[in-house]
């Protein structure tokens, strides 16, 4: 056995997998990209009887075919890395189907052990599972559990260590007979290729009958000639494409496995989940379910995490702010050090505490829908009208991602079939309003609409939504005239998620969020910190005789007044300047937005609030500035995913049209409310840059290079 | 010499021209197409050329039922085995069934 075993987790989506991998692990892991691909790379260590493990969950996949990023992933891992073991988790419930990757992963010749995961659901619908002669008939070790409750720890981790110590190879699986002798040839074909496995050469002969394009690529061309020769002949003699006729060869071993293995108590007609699905997806209810449900997310985050604000913001500033300073009083520092650090990194860091309850509880929320098998009967229900804006109903997973963090949604658009469809919602995504976006509603809503806060907040997603839909249906005019993908998606059984489940979920994600938007908004608090105490000779005002010298102004406000002018038609006046130096800093994070606004407006006499109020004069300026803000480029954090994922042009666009979209918005919702003569002309603007837009999304629709099939 | 764009229309008229409906190798006029069959009618695999499909269980000979069939929507939901699927109208309709057996 290696100093250190590399044991690597497969299965299917919804299995469980990651429930084992989180008792197994624990806090020890860490979440990153696999190399080269925005796919989610998870690993862990474990310790048992004095021995280091390393865990590795491979991503959710159905088979090895390496047709996603997903399956290109765990393929490669487990050709290149050769883990020690590979834990196989297998639905008992739903075996048939489970058991095709299972015998993907037995063609690939690996020590393996497999785990039945949902043993109780198997049991509730009648199944009862012959474990001993499943495991003589794989020829490896097979482990029955039930994930949802706390399995027997010990136990697994003594039965991973025997398969370790005696490993277990698969036997092999026989194909129709013309597959075999195809099979066969191929392999003493590629023998001068690769001489010295065998598996691997009737593995990768198997590949290259399936079509597989990445072996074809790495094999000479002679050795294609004799697979297009095969190829023929296995379909003309089956009637069928041969990747279709190996999956079905796949499959009739598996059904004569299961016939074997299992037996059937009493059928299962309807389970619960499909009982509950006759109401959840019905025409007439489906719909006013979906929104409510939503409207609970919006309503668990906006009203619980209103109180634990008020709490962690009192604790972190008497501790860091005031408290530190008093101690840093005491000291011999220089004022500007003493500055730094209790206004700018205690006070950013107090910024950054008031953001995690709001993104905690949407975090839990969005888990509660994942881990609970609803997030899929909400793409089911969202899909009658994703495809009227032109998307598929699987897109909606994404978007609703994209109420946490951009950066993870558009991360999800991988699970997206065509390239249209991945860059289509990718698109949408920063419309959603994320997790960030949350305290600068909550920050000021709760001072110009004390009473109706979560009906306001509410509109503001609302807001964000119309406009997406509005931007869909605009872009499926223009540029994407295609057809979105085809839907083809499992619907989970429904399980009740567990509580160690969602919180290590929500820690996950939230961890990495203030990891990575905690930074950002440090350094942008101290920067503008810094920027608010170097003073420049004030361009704005002009010296007159009586004065002796240059009035000085901080460089920021210098900036800001610079910029604040663009937003006067949406009624921010040029007093107002903090609020478009906030909208910068809000490119950084949108949190930053919050910690700008109280910083600038720190003045004397009065509470940040209070000069905030005064500042924007009246609600209609406040909400054309939030309109703006739910709509203007996303944080820099989503634009390098963007940029990662789909390029510069993409990148540009989201950046020029977002922010034009968000003036035109902000601007047409402040001139409408307080409508006068002079409006006709910012009316006019708007609607010149909406046209504009139109004009230009249109001409490069028609022209076939730019179009996105 | 042709544009692009009139490459792309030359080529969308030649499809529409010689396009004619081809079945599955296996058609022999005894199936009709999964997105035709009824809720709740049981249905046998006849014919599937569409290998995301297969792969989740869909395979020839195995019986799947349908569970949701309206019209009006773009999607039909199957029961296969123990799974259930969302299937997309126009791949349901690439898959040849026969209704019982």
């Amino acid at each position: 056995m290696n100093k250190r075993p590399t044991i690597a987790l497969a299965g299917n989506p919804n299995v469980g997998k990651t429930s084992l991998f989180n008792a197994l692990t624990g806090a020890r892991q860490t979440v990153g990209n696999w190399p080269g691909v925005t796919v989610e790379h998870k690993e862990g260590l474990y310790l048992h009887a004095g021995q280091e493990y390393r865990v590795i969950d491979l991503p959710g996949i159905y088979s090895l075919s390496a047709g996603s990023p997903d399956e290109q992933v765990a393929r490669n891992f487990i050709l290149t890395e050769k883990p020690d073991l590979v834990i196989n988790i297998v639905d008992a419930s739903n075996l048939e189907r489970n058991l095709y990757l299972t015998v993907q992963l037995m063609e690939l010749q690996t020590p393996m052990m497999l785990i039945l995961s949902m043993m109780d659901i198997a049991k509730s619908n009648g199944l009862e599972i012959d474990i001993m002669h499943l495991q003589s008939h794989l020829g490896y070790p097979v482990y029955p559990l039930v994930l949802n409750k706390k399995p027997d720890l010990p136990a697994l981790k003594t039965s991973i260590q025997h398969s370790l110590l005696n490993p277990a190879f698969p036997g092999i699986i026989h194909y129709d007979e013309i597959v075999e002798q195809s099979l066969t040839r191929l392999d003493t074909a590629l023998l001068p290729t690769i001489p010295e496995e065998v598996n691997l050469r009737r593995w990768t002969a198997l590949k290259l009958l399936e079509g597989d394009p990445t072996i074809a690529q790495k094999v000479p061309p002679v050795i294609l000639e004799a697979v297009a020769k095969e190829t023929k002949a296995i379909s003309a003699h089956r009637r069928q494409n041969v990747d279709a006729v190996i999956a079905d060869d796949r499959y009739g071993y598996i059904r004569g496995l299961t016939k074997d293995v299992v037996k059937r108590q009493a059928l299962s007609l309807h389970t619960f989940s499909d009982r509950t699905d006759k109401v959840v997806l019905n025409s007439y209810l489906g719909l006013p379910i979906f929104f409510f449900v939503m409207y609970l997310v919006f309503l668990i985050a906006v009203r619980f995490s209103q109180p634990v604000i008020g709490y962690i913001d009192a604790a972190l500033s008497y501790l860091l702010v005031e408290q530190l300073g008093a101690l840093i009083a005491l000291t011999i520092v220089p004022e500007w050090l003493r500055f730094l650090v209790v206004e700018g990194i205690g006070g950013g860091i107090v910024t950054i505490g008031t953001f995690i309850p709001p993104i905690f509880f949407i975090f839990v929320s969005l888990s509660f829908l994942e881990d609970s098998g609803y997030m899929a009967r909400a793409a089911f229900i969202a899909d009658k009208f994703m495809r009227r804006v032109g998307l598929p109903g699987k897109a909606f997973i994404p978007l609703l991602v994209g109420f946490g963090c951009t950066v993870p949604a558009i991360m999800a658009t991988r699970t997206l079939e065509s390239k249209r469809d991945r860059i289509f919602a990718s698109l949408l995504t920063p419309f959603m309003s994320c997790g960030a976006k949350l305290p600068v509603y909550t920050f000021l809503v709760m001072i110009f609409f004390p009473q109706r806060a979560d009906l306001v907040i509410f509109s503001l997603y609302m807001s964000g939504v119309v406009m997406a839909m509005v931007t869909a249906l605009l872009l499926k005019k223009t540029l994407f005239k295609t057809e979105p993908g085809n839907f083809v998606m499992e619907l989970p059984p429904y399980h009740l998620p567990t509580l160690n489940g969602i919180l290590l979920h929500t820690w996950h994600r939230l961890r990495d969020f203030i990891l990575r938007a905690g930074k950002t908004i440090l350094m942008v608090i101290v920067l503008i910190n810094i920027l608010q105490v170097i003073t420049i000779p004030d361009p704005f005002t002009r010296r007159t005789a009586a004065d002796q010298v240059q009035p000085r102004v901080p460089i920021l406000e210098v900036g800001g007044k610079l910029i604040t002018p663009l937003f006067y038609p949406m009624g921010i006046k040029s007093d107002n300047w903090q609020a478009s130096v906030a909208l910068i800093s809000g490119i950084f994070a949108k949190e930053a937005v919050v910690g700008s606004l109280q910083s600038l407006n720190r003045e004397p006499g009065a509470s940040v609030e209070e000069n905030i109020a005064a500042k924007f004069g009246g609600w209609s300026s406040t909400f054309a500035y939030l309109l703006f803000i739910v709509l203007y480029a996303p944080c820099v954090a989503s634009l390098a995913m963007m940029f990662k994922e789909h390029g510069t042009r993409w990148l540009i666009f989201t950046v020029a049209y977002l922010t034009a979209l968000a003036w035109v918005i902000g601007t047409l919702f402040y001139q409408i409310v307080n409508f006068n003569t002079g409006s006709w002309l910012w009316i006019g603007v708007s609607a010149a840059i909406a046209a504009s837009f139109y004009l230009i999304l249109s001409y490069s629709g028609r022209n076939t290079d730019h179009a996105i099939k | 010499m042709l544009s692009n764009r009139h490459r792309a229309r030359l080529r969308g008229f030649g499809r529409k021209l010689f396009n004619t409906k081809k079945h599955c190798k296996r058609f022999d006029g005894d199936c009709l197409s999964l997105a035709d069959v009824p809720e709740p009618m049981h249905a046998t695999i006849y014919c599937n050329g569409d290998i995301t499909t297969i792969e989740r269980g869909l395979y020839l000979g195995v019986m799947i039922k349908v569970l949701r069939n309206d019209i009006t929507e773009p999607n039909i939901i199957v029961a296969v085995g123990d799974a259930r699927y969302v299937l997309d109208r126009r791949v349901a309709n690439k898959i040849r069934v026969r209704i019982g057996d």
